[in-house]
């Protein structure tokens, strides 16, 4: 691997960059503008919040920072790599590699155990003994009960531990959660959110998470508004503020 | 690469409930295709033994020029291990103590018959015995009516030529007698040794040696590609086959399973194109999941792919595993009816078609959508995107359109089978997009309410796309099904029609002209009048537009007929069966003219308007063909190659009369009598070969109910494979119904008449498209007539609907056995 960011130190590399990305969507008559001239860095290790209405595009906006899909115009840098240049098999191999996910619907194989869904990218990407890194991983989210259990049978809070725990057994170095906590009741979703948070700071694994949840927003290092497809990064006085 | 291998296992896949259906539609495709295909090859097998018996043998090589084959000949097929025997036949005088007559002998050899078994009596009285040999040398077993004529008895001597033989048995029946009007002189069996002492063969006898063969299959067939370059044109080498007694029924029966075989890789192709393409369709998610997760499309498609070759393989295992006991379940079944040693046998050629069926359908079907599932975006696992419209769909159904009936053809290599069975889907699937537009633009003005039949039929329109597409596979399974229903019955009525219970069963030659009304009054007073006499002529055909036959037939076409004595008669009426097919018939009071029989005619190359000519005794008879006409040879009636109008050229010559008659059984006896009154009436019993064939065709009746229980079957699987699609959306709707206070009963009823609607529409379409299915394939494999089958019309759709609405009640049930909540929560 020659990555010329290398050469820097670390904290000098932003994870993330991201310049003047716009998203457009034909329709049957018109063009629609979901995001406007987004820009941003995120520095590596960092957790940050995307806050935003339903519609305002803060979804579109994870998918293409995850590169699962790409801009009309502007670019997307992931650890060095330019994205949106990238052909979707290239995209996918540098996602097996480091980037993971969390869904608000979960997003688990039916047909699998927690076990399996667990092993799932431990298998892609080739890691040795997947089993036994999936078994400690489920442990370690409280559900070393429930190895055997298919989503089916287990509740919502859990099912969101599992995908928590395949999210980070590929030891991703960035880590996209799309509303994690917007299908849980508040309990539920502030044990979810303590989970995803204590777990991406033992890994020191970089968050960008999308949500409506301004709490869970708040326990993130940085976070920025999003309305109508346009981004905005609060001064740090109006952060804090809204933290208190 | 490693990361789609890693994610094959049969155990993961087997919890999604569209893999388990897929794998069990690959296991009914295989299991139904094998079994059909394995007990249809049994079946022909058996039949073909058990009709061998009419040549004595499986095969027979006669020699009509009055010389032995080559030595050389026997050891080869004896060295290739089959079994062989050998006979000669001669026409003799013999000689009693006082009385001479013309005989027809039959001499065999100790291996004889190779097949089936000679019955005879040691007394006119004494009790019949079957036995597998003919008379020891030095002893005869002759006609009963010999025995009469020569006024001799059991343990006398008959003198054959120069040799003298013992009368030590009366010959009831030979198994290669067959119906064989062409020697109509009294019957002698003796021993192949015994005919040299004789010295009645000599250079340039009338002679005839014939050759016996049994054994496998293919060593007959390969002992005849060796044979066959050294034949000469005056050898003739038959097989069952070309018996004309029955072959047509066999025939049929063939093409009966033959169809029954191409019906079932039919249903068991849309039986796992439906499967395989729901499998398809419900994994979006998943690809969109392992993408995210970082797999590439060309892993996606590896994986897919592999998947697909996996279960086919473990599908194939599993329906051969279901096959084998079935195909040996039916084959003892058969064994039983038949009294017959059944050989299993795994024919090759019959599990192939079943194990391709299962992996072209397997891939032609599920393959282009899963293809396309490479193009799912990475983006569905965040925000859900518009699924496939119809439009891809179109492809599909032509790829899908082109592996069916490849295989179709594949199996069956019968192109009007491909085409009939075509015509009938293309027929089906234009009239549902008419139904289609109907059902958009009626059903649409219909608005729900709280009654059963406006929300069953709301909810027809609200799942249009999947009632139709459910409609069409449910009308191409009643299609199918229908169509092997309605062939069947008419197969069997016709079977019925050929050989009705009464048919005649006896024949009386040789009846002189003085005896006809005696005759006749002999069997009107039993109950049993004769019903047709033809007069019979003894003649050859000698020449041929002047010319002798001989010379101008060239020598690869000389025919049996030309070398013996043809039975020519003369009619007015054109019999039922015979059908005119160049010339015309004779008209009322003509008198000159000959009508031929088609088949001579075409090997003769004579057409109308060509002069034979014919020597009867010593005379000379010459006339114009004005005919050409097709005889049903299995009709077991008279049948004559050539006929004269009444008056014309036969009617000064000296003629006998000949007439076929039905004998019950009891009446046997009677036979006796008969012949003490008229001792130069020869009696020809074919009862047991009527009984033969009868026990043929109900052998084969069972067999084809049995492969239509297995179509049905299968047909049912797969509208159970299909109901079974939507059912996930269908119970969702259920539980909502419920959640907002639908009553139970309501969802119940409106759901099973929803189906029962479905169903009946299917059953409608499905019975039509089989009557034109039916109707093409009756002109193009049955040769026989076409009538609407009105019986079918009504009970089909009927039937079809009441199954439907069960399978509607079936999979409501845990919409409501469970709370509306839990069921909503389950189905997320």
């Amino acid at each position: 691997m020659s990555d010329p960011s290398e050469h820097k130190p670390e904290s000098q590399r932003p994870m993330l960059k991201v310049s003047n990305l716009t998203h457009k969507v034909s329709l049957e008559t018109d063009t629609l503008t979901i995001l406007q001239g987004v820009s941003l860095e995120i520095n590596r290790g960092e957790s940050v919040a995307i806050v935003g209405r339903s519609g305002s595009g803060k979804t579109t906006l994870l998918g293409l920072l995850a590169g699962l899909d790409t801009p009309s115009e502007g670019s997307v840098e992931l650890d060095g790599s330019v994205i949106s240049q990238l052909s979707e098999d290239d995209r996918a191999k540098l996602r097996s590699r480091r980037v993971g996910f969390v869904f608000q619907s979960f997003q688990l194989l039916p047909a699998l155990t927690a076990l399996e869904n667990v092993m799932l990218p431990l298998e892609l990407g080739g890691f040795d003994s997947p089993q036994a890194k999936a078994r400690e991983l489920l442990e370690r989210v409280g559900l070393g009960e429930r190895l055997y259990h298919t989503p089916r049978q287990l509740s919502g809070g859990e099912q969101q531990r599992v995908a928590i725990a395949r999210a980070f057994a590929s030891e991703p170095s960035i880590l996209f959660a799309d509303e994690p906590t917007g299908n849980l009741d508040n309990r539920t979703g502030a044990d979810v959110s303590d989970l995803l948070m204590t777990l991406n700071r033992e890994q020191g694994t970089t968050l960008v998470m999308v949500t409506h949840d301004e709490q869970l927003a708040a326990r993130c290092s940085r976070h920025f508004n999003i309305e109508a497809g346009i981004l905005t990064e609060p001064s740090t006085s109006e952060q804090s503020e809204a933290v208190n | 690469m490693a990361a789609s291998k890693k994610l094959m296992s049969v155990k993961r896949d087997w919890r999604e409930r569209d893999v388990r259906v897929v794998l069990s539609a690959l296991v009914i495709a295989v299991a139904t295709v094998a079994t059909i295909a394995l007990f249809a090859s049994q079946l022909q097998r058996t039949l073909v033994s058990s009709a061998s018996s009419f040549l004595a043998a499986d095969r027979q090589l006669e020699a009509e020029n009055g010389r032995p084959v080559p030595q050389a000949w026997m050891q080869e097929a004896e060295q290739r291990g089959l079994e062989t025997a050998r006979m000669v036949e001669f026409s003799t005088m013999v000689y009693g103590a006082d009385n001479f007559q013309l005989v027809s002998v039959k001499a065999v050899n100790n291996e004889y018959p190779l097949r089936g078994q000679v019955e005879y009596q040691v007394g006119a009285d004494a009790a019949r015995q079957t036995v597998s040999h003919g008379p020891p040398p030095g002893e005869v077993w002759i006609n009963p009516r010999l025995l009469r004529l020569l006024e001799l008895g059991i343990g006398d001597s008959l003198e054959v030529g120069n040799h003298e033989l013992t009368i030590s048995g009366l010959l009831v029946r030979e198994p290669d007698g067959g119906f064989n009007m062409s020697s109509l002189a009294p019957r002698v069996m003796m021993h192949v040794d015994d005919v040299e002492p004789t010295g009645v063969i000599k250079e340039g006898s009338r002679v005839e040696y014939v050759y016996l063969f049994a054994g496998e299959e293919s060593a007959l067939n390969d002992y005849y590609s060796w044979l066959q370059p050294q034949l000469e044109p005056s050898h003739e080498w038959e097989g069952v086959r070309d018996g004309e007694t029955f072959s047509r029924s066999l025939e049929r029966a063939e093409r009966f399973l033959l169809l029954g075989g191409s019906l079932a890789v039919m249903l068991a192709a849309v039986a796992v194109a439906v499967a395989s393409r729901q499998y398809a369709l419900s994994q979006r998610d998943t690809v969109a999941l392992l993408k995210t997760l970082g797999v590439s499309s060309k892993g996606i498609g590896r994986l897919y792919i592999r998947r697909l070759a996996l279960w086919g393989i473990v599908g194939a295992i599993g329906g051969l595993l279901v096959a084998l006991p079935l195909y040996w379940l039916m084959s003892s079944v058969l064994g039983d009816v038949l009294e017959q040693q059944i050989d299993y046998q795994l024919d090759p050629n019959a599990l192939a078609p079943a194990l391709l069926t299962a992996l072209v359908s397997l891939f032609a079907f599920a393959y282009p959508p899963i293809r396309r599932l490479r193009n799912v975006p990475a983006m569905r696992v965040l925000r859900s995107q518009p699924g496939e419209s119809g439009r891809e769909a179109v492809p599909d159904l032509i790829i899908a359109a082109v592996a069916i009936f490849g295989l179709v053809w594949m199996y069956a290599r019968e192109i009007s089978l491909v085409l009939s069975l075509l015509g009938g889907l293309a027929f089906l699937l234009g009239t549902l997009g008419l139904l289609g537009w109907l059902l958009v633009s009626t059903l649409r003005k219909i608005s729900g309410g709280g009654n059963a039949w406006r929300l069953a039929l709301v909810g027809l329109y609200r799942h249009r796309r999947a009632s139709l597409s459910q409609i069409a596979v449910f009308a191409m399974t009643l299609m199918l099904a229908a169509t092997l229903i309605l062939v069947r019955t008419s197969l069997l009525d016709d079977w019925q029609a050929q050989l009705p219970e009464d048919a005649p069963n006896h024949f009386l030659i040789n009846i002189s002209p003085q005896a006809v009304d005696e005759v006749d009054e002999f069997w009107s007073e039993r109950g049993h009048p004769l019903e047709q006499l033809y007069p019979m002529v003894r003649g050859r055909l000698t020449e041929l537009n002047g010319q002798p036959v001989k010379e101008a037939v060239t020598k690869e076409e000389r025919v049996g007929a030309l070398n013996r004595e043809l039975n020519l008669t003369w009619m007015e009426e054109l019999p039922e069966d015979n059908e005119v097919v160049a010339g015309e018939w004779f008209e009322e009071g003509q008198t000159d003219g000959v009508s031929i029989e088609a088949e001579l005619a075409g090997k003769l190359g004579v057409s109308v308007g060509d002069e034979l000519g014919f020597t009867i005794g010593s005379d000379k008879v010459t006339e114009t063909v004005t005919s050409i006409r097709t005889v049903q040879w299995d009709s077991m009636k008279p049948n004559f190659y050539m006929a004269f109008p009444p008056g014309g050229g036969l009617e000064d010559m000296p003629a006998t009369w000949i007439t076929a008659f039905f004998l019950p059984a009891d009446m046997k006896g009677e036979l006796n009598d008969f012949s003490r009154r008229f001792p130069t009436v020869s009696v020809l019993e074919i009862d047991h070969v009527i009984e033969r064939i009868q026990a043929i065709v109900r052998q084969v009746t069972q067999a084809i109910e049995a492969i239509l229980a297995l179509i049905l079957a299968a047909a049912l699987v797969v509208m159970a494979a299909v109901v079974s699609a939507t059912m996930q959306d269908r119970q969702r709707e259920g539980a909502l119904l419920r959640t907002l206070g639908g009553r139970q009963s309501l969802l119940v009823r409106s759901t099973m008449l929803e189906f029962a609607l479905l169903g009946f529409f299917a059953g409608i379409l499905g019975v039509v498209a089989a009557e034109g299915a039916v109707w093409a394939l009756q002109f193009r494999m049955f040769e026989g007539e076409f009538r609407w089958h009105w019986q079918a019309v009504l009970p089909i759709p009927l039937l079809s609907a009441l199954v439907l609405a069960l399978f509607g009640r079936w999979q409501l049930k845990p919409v409501l056995s469970v709370s509306p909540m839990l069921l909503l929560r389950r189905l997320e």
